[in-house]
C-alpha cells in the first residue's frame, strides 16, 4: 500500500483505466443540496502544470496554484508533466476551495504518493494553504450530509471543521491537519486516527424578559406570538424597548430539535460561521438598508443564502420596517407563505430554507412621537395618513399580531423589575404549543400545512381548519366586533387565530367570547379614528 | 325641474343664473357679490341683481343643479326664507347656500330659534383635545344646542361624533363643494357625514358642487361656522391655526369666544392661549359654555343631564356600562385624558387579557374609543 516513490502503482483495480488515473470523492453544493463529484486526475503528457476542467468557478480554477505549492512545502513532488484534473459530471457547477483536499488527493494518488485504491474510498473537503495545511471550509456540514446519503464511509477534512461533520451520524470523520496527514491517514500509515466527535448540543445565552419593565400589553402580545408562531408588528415610539422585546422572543421560543438545530447549523456552515448545535432559535435584525440580496439571498452563479434564511427556523426582526423598501419586503412574502426562498439564475436553481417568524417594528407616526406624552407629534395630518397607508399591504396581511408598545415612564424605568422571567413564560408557552399541536394531530394527521414530522402552528393552519374549532356564537361575535370597529374582512381570520392561540395558551379547546374579544383588541388597525 | 333643487321661495330661474355666472366667472362673481353687500343692498336685491346681468353661462348653472339634485341637496338663495337668519343678520351671508340633510338649516323648530355652538380646533389633535371637544359637544347636545363644526379631521370630527345621537344633532360646514370627497375618511360612504345625515345633522356648503377645497375657501368658510353659532369654542389649536379665524369672525359679529385650555407648552395651545391673553372666555367644562349662551338662546333643557360637575372628585363614580368596575373607575378618573392601555392594565387588578378583551367588549358597545393616545370614555362620566 506505501506508495511513496513516483510511479509505483498498482494496477489491478479495474476500474483505473490507466496506470496514471486516480479518483476522490467530493461534493458540489446547490444551496444545501450536495451532489457527489469525483475528482479524477490523470498524469498526461505536457508541461508540467496542474489543469483543472469541469465546470469549476474561479475559487476552483485557483486551487491548482495551492496544490503545487503545498505539495512541494509538503515534500511530494508532481511528476515532471502535465497532470489533468476533472471534476465529473461536468454539469454540475464546483464552487468553493473546499475543493481543494479532494483534487489535492486525486492529484497526489495519480503522481503516485498514494494507493489509488485507498484514495477512491474516500470523500474530502477541505482548504488546502500554501504550506500544506488543510483548513476548514464552508459547507461542511451539507458536504457531509451529502456524503452520508450517497453511503460514502469515510470523510476527510480540514481539523476545525471535524465536529462539525460529525455532527452527521452514520459516517466516519477524519480531522486532518496538513496534506502530508491527509496522505497518510488515507493510505493507513497514520497512527491513532481518531473519528471526529460532534459537539455537544447547547443553549446560547439569550437576554431575560424580566429586564422589560412595564409594556404589560406588548409582554402578553409576544407570548401569544410565541404560542401561535404569529408574525408580529410591533407598533412604539423611539427608544420604547421594541427591539428589546424582539431579542426576548427567542429564549420564550421551545428549543429546537435535533433536526431542526442541523438544519440551523448547516446554513451557518454554508456561510463560513463557526457551526455547533445551537438548540436556541436564531435571531437575525438585519438593518433597513438590507438590500432584497441580502435579505432573501442572491449574488450570480449560485445565489448565496440570505437573511431570511440565516433565520430559517427562528426570529427575523425588521425595524423600521417602513423604512424598507417596498419592493424589498415583497420579496418576503413568498418565504413568509412558502417557508423557503427558490432562487433561480442563469447557471442554478437553489431551494434555502426559510421558515421564520417575522418581528417587524415601526414607529407611530413619522417623527415618532404619536402618543407619547413627553414630546408631541410634530407630524401633519396628511403625512401621517401617508406613513399609515404604507403599514397595509400584502406583507401586512400575514401578520396577525399587532403589538402597541408605549414610551415608559421615569418610575417604571427605575423601578423594580416587574415582570416575569423569561423561564416561566417559555414554560407556558411549550405547553401551550403542544396543546395546539395535539389538537392539530387529532384533527386531521397529515391535512395541515406545514412540516408534517413537525407539530404544527396555529400560525400554518388553514382558516377552515381554525374556524372549525371555534363555535359558531364567538365567530358572530367576532364578526360584529370588527364591524363596529371599522376593520376589514381581512381581520377576521387573523383575530380568529390569535383567539385560538389565546384559548390554547389557557389550555382550552373551546374559544370564548373573551378570547375573541382580546384578539380584536391586539389590533392596530381598528378601533376609532388614527 | 328646478323647483326640486331649490327650497321653498327660491327662484329656480334666478339660481341657475346666479350660479352658472359663479362657475363662469367665480372672481369677477366673488367681487360684484361683495360690492353689492358693501353697498348695503339687501340681499335678495344683491343675488337679482348678480343674475339680472347677461347670464354668461347657463348651462353650467344647470350642470350644477343637476349634480345638487342627484345628490338631493336644497338650494336657497340669499334672502330667501329657507337661510339661515343668522347669516343675515351677521352680514355672513353667502349668495345662496347648499344643504344636505333632513331639516332646514338653522330655522326655528317651533320653540323658538335652536341654540347652537361652534367647537373648533386643529385638525393636528391630541387625544387630549379630542377628549375635551367630545365632552363640550355632548353636554351641549344634550342640552339642545346644535353643534357646529368644519367637518375636518381631529377636533371637528371629535366634536361631530360625539354630538351625533344627542337632542341637538350636529351641522358640517364643508371647505369645498359637496361633490368632493374631502376630507376622504369623513366623506366615504358610511363614515362620518354620513352617519351625521342618518342621525338627522347638515352638512352646508357655500360653494359649488365641485369646488376643491382651496387655503382661502375653507378659511371663508369659517366665517359661516362663527356666524351660525351662539358661542365658539376653540379646542386646541396652532399658532396660525383656522380656528383664530373662525374667532376673529365671531369677535366681529359680536359672538362670545371661549378657548380650552392646554398643556402650555404644547404647540396646540398656541391658539388657546393666545384668546385667553385677548380676553376670550375659559372654558374648562361644559357648564362653561353653557353659561356663555347669550339669554336669547337659552337650550330648552339646561339640566343636570348634560352638565356633569367635575367639582366633588371625591364622589364615588357609578358604574360605567359593559365595563368591569375597576377599568371603569380608572377611566372615570382620568376623563377626558385618555389612558393608555398599558397603564391601564398596570392600574387594575386583573389579567391583562381579561381587560383587553373588555377593552373591545366596551368599544363595541360605544361606550369607549381607542386611538393612539389612548383609551377614553365617549361619554362624560356622570357621578
Amino acid at each position: 500500500m506505501t506508495a511513496t516513490n513516483g510511479y509505483t502503482v498498482e494496477v489491478s483495480d479495474a476500474s483505473v483505466a490507466t496506470d496514471r488515473l486516480a479518483r476522490v470523492g467530493a461534493v458540489a453544493l446547490t444551496g444545501l443540496h450536495g451532489a457527489m463529484v469525483t475528482a479524477e486526475a490523470v498524469v498526461a503528457g505536457g508541461l508540467p502544470q496542474i489543469r483543472i476542467v469541469g465546470l469549476p468557478d474561479a475559487t476552483v480554477r485557483e486551487a491548482a496554484d495551492r496544490i503545487r505549492s503545498a505539495c512541494q512545502q509538503s515534500g511530494f513532488s508532481l511528476p515532471g508533466a502535465r497532470v489533468v484534473v476533472n471534476l465529473a459530471p461536468a454539469s454540475i457547477r464546483k464552487v468553493g476551495a473546499g475543493f481543494d483536499l479532494p483534487i489535492a488527493l486525486a492529484v497526489l494518488a495519480a503522481a503516485g504518493h498514494l494507493s489509488a485504491r485507498a484514495a477512491a474510498d474516500v470523500v474530502a473537503w477541505g482548504e488546502v494553504g500554501l504550506d500544506g495545511d488543510v483548513r476548514a471550509s464552508a459547507g461542511t456540514l451539507p458536504v457531509a450530509s451529502a456524503a452520508r446519503r450517497h453511503d460514502a464511509r469515510r470523510l476527510v477534512v480540514g481539523a476545525e471543521a471535524a465536529g462539525e461533520a460529525a455532527l452527521v451520524s452514520g459516517l466516519e470523520v477524519v480531522g486532518v491537519h496538513s496534506l502530508r496527514h491527509a496522505v497518510e491517514v488515507v493510505s493507513g500509515t497514520a497512527t491513532a486516527v481518531a473519528t471526529a466527535t460532534p459537539p455537544r448540543p447547547h443553549m446560547a445565552d439569550v437576554p431575560d424578559l424580566a429586564d422589560v419593565r412595564g409594556q404589560h400589553v406588548a409582554r402578553r402580545g409576544i407570548e401569544l406570538a410565541a404560542v401561535g408562531g404569529h408574525h408580529v408588528l410591533m407598533v412604539g415610539p423611539p427608544g420604547c424597548g421594541k427591539s428589546m422585546l424582539a431579542r426576548r422572543l427567542p429564549g420564550i421560543l421551545p428549543p429546537l430539535d435535533h433536526d431542526e438545530a442541523l438544519e440551523v447549523a448547516a446554513v451557518r456552515s454554508i456561510v463560513g460561521e463557526r457551526v455547533d448545535l445551537d438548540l436556541r432559535p436564531p435571531f437575525r435584525d438585519p438593518h433597513h438598508a438590507t438590500s432584497t440580496a441580502g435579505l432573501i439571498g442572491g449574488g450570480s452563479g449560485v445565489a448565496r443564502p440570505g437573511e431570511v434564511t440565516r433565520a430559517h427556523r427562528g426570529v427575523l426582526f425588521m425595524d423600521e420596517l417602513l423604512e424598507t423598501p417596498r419592493a424589498t419586503l415583497d420579496a418576503l412574502r413568498e418565504p413568509l407563505e412558502t417557508g423557503r426562498v427558490v432562487l433561480v439564475r442563469s447557471q442554478s436553481r437553489v431551494a434555502y430554507p426559510a421558515r421564520v417568524q417575522l418581528v417587524a417594528a415601526t414607529n407611530p407616526c413619522p417623527c415618532g412621537h404619536a402618543g407619547t406624552q413627553a414630546t408631541p407629534c410634530t407630524c401633519r395630518p396628511d403625512q401621517l395618513a401617508r406613513y399609515r397607508g404604507r403599514l397595509s399591504g400584502p406583507l401586512l396581511d400575514r401578520i396577525d399580531l399587532h403589538l402597541a408598545l408605549e414610551a415608559v415612564s421615569e418610575d417604571v424605568l427605575v423601578g423594580p423589575a416587574d415582570g416575569e422571567p423569561t423561564g416561566q413564560v417559555a414554560r407556558r408557552v411549550e405547553g401551550a404549543r403542544e396543546f395546539a399541536a395535539d389538537r392539530w394531530t387529532r384533527m386531521a394527521s397529515g391535512s395541515v400545512g406545514g412540516d408534517r414530522s413537525r407539530p404544527v402552528l396555529n400560525r400554518d393552519v388553514p382558516p377552515g381548519t381554525v374556524r372549525a374549532t371555534v363555535d359558531v356564537v364567538a365567530q358572530r361575535r367576532l364578526a360584529r366586533a370588527i364591524e363596529a370597529m371599522g376593520g376589514s374582512a381581512r381581520a377576521f381570520d387573523r383575530c380568529l387565530r390569535v383567539a385560538r392561540t389565546i384559548a390554547d395558551l389557557e389550555g382550552r379547546d373551546d374559544v370564548r367570547h373573551a378570547d375573541v374579544d382580546e384578539a380584536v383588541a391586539h389590533r392596530l388597525d381598528m378601533g376609532g379614528p388614527p | 325641474m328646478w323647483a326640486s333643487v331649490a327650497a321653498p321661495g327660491t327662484d329656480p330661474v334666478t339660481l341657475a343664473a346666479v350660479v352658472g355666472r359663479a362657475a363662469a366667472d367665480p372672481r369677477g362673481f366673488g367681487a360684484a357679490w361683495t360690492r353689492a353687500q358693501r353697498e348695503g343692498l339687501a340681499a335678495p336685491a344683491a343675488v337679482r341683481d348678480l343674475a339680472g346681468t347677461p347670464v354668461i353661462a347657463t348651462g353650467a348653472g344647470e350642470a350644477c343643479a343637476r349634480e345638487w339634485r342627484s345628490r338631493g341637496i336644497r338650494v336657497t338663495l340669499a334672502g330667501d326664507p329657507g337661510m339661515p337668519d343668522r347669516l343675515g343678520a351677521v352680514e355672513a351671508e353667502p349668495p345662496w347656500l347648499a344643504a344636505l340633510g333632513p331639516s332646514a338649516p338653522g330655522t326655528a323648530d317651533g320653540r323658538g330659534r335652536q341654540p347652537a355652538v361652534a367647537i373648533v380646533g386643529s385638525r393636528k389633535a391630541s387625544g387630549y383635545g379630542r377628549g375635551m371637544a367630545a365632552w363640550l359637544a355632548e353636554a351641549a347636545g344634550d342640552a339642545g344646542c346644535r353643534v357646529v363644526s368644519g367637518g375636518a379631521v381631529g377636533i371637528d370630527a371629535a366634536a361631530h361624533e360625539a354630538a351625533l345621537g344627542t337632542v341637538g344633532g350636529t351641522t358640517v360646514v364643508l371647505g369645498c363643494g359637496h361633490g368632493v370627497d374631502y376630507p376622504r375618511a369623513h366623506a366615504a360612504a358610511g363614515m362620518l357625514f354620513d352617519r351625521i345625515l342618518a342621525a338627522d345633522g347638515l352638512v352646508l356648503s357655500e360653494s359649488l358642487p365641485s369646488d376643491p377645497p382651496r387655503p382661502w375657501r375653507v378659511r371663508s368658510r369659517n366665517r359661516l361656522i362663527a356666524a351660525l353659532a351662539d358661542v365658539v369654542v376653540v379646542v386646541e389649536g396652532g399658532e396660525r391655526s383656522g380656528a383664530l379665524i373662525t374667532a376673529t369672525w365671531a369677535a366681529e359679529y359680536g359672538i362670545p369666544v371661549l378657548a380650552v385650555p392646554g398643556d402650555a407648552r404644547a404647540p396646540g395651545s398656541a391658539a388657546g392661549i393666545r384668546l385667553l391673553r385677548d380676553g376670550a372666555g375659559m372654558c374648562a367644562e361644559p357648564a362653561d359654555l353653557l353659561a356663555a349662551l347669550p339669554s336669547t338662546a337659552t337650550p330648552p333643557r339646561q339640566t343636570g343631564a348634560g352638565t356633569p360637575t367635575r367639582t366633588s372628585p371625591d364622589t364615588a363614580p357609578t358604574a360605567v356600562q359593559g365595563l368591569p368596575a375597576d377599568v371603569a373607575e380608572v377611566l372615570v378618573e382620568s376623563w377626558p385624558r385618555p389612558v393608555s392601555l398599558t397603564a391601564l392594565a398596570a392600574a387594575v387588578d386583573a389579567p391583562i387579557g381579561a381587560v383587553m378583551a373588555a377593552v373591545t367588549s366596551a368599544q363595541v358597545a360605544g361606550v369607549l374609543t381607542r386611538d393612539v393616545d389612548g383609551l377614553r370614555l365617549r361619554r362624560a362620566p356622570t357621578t
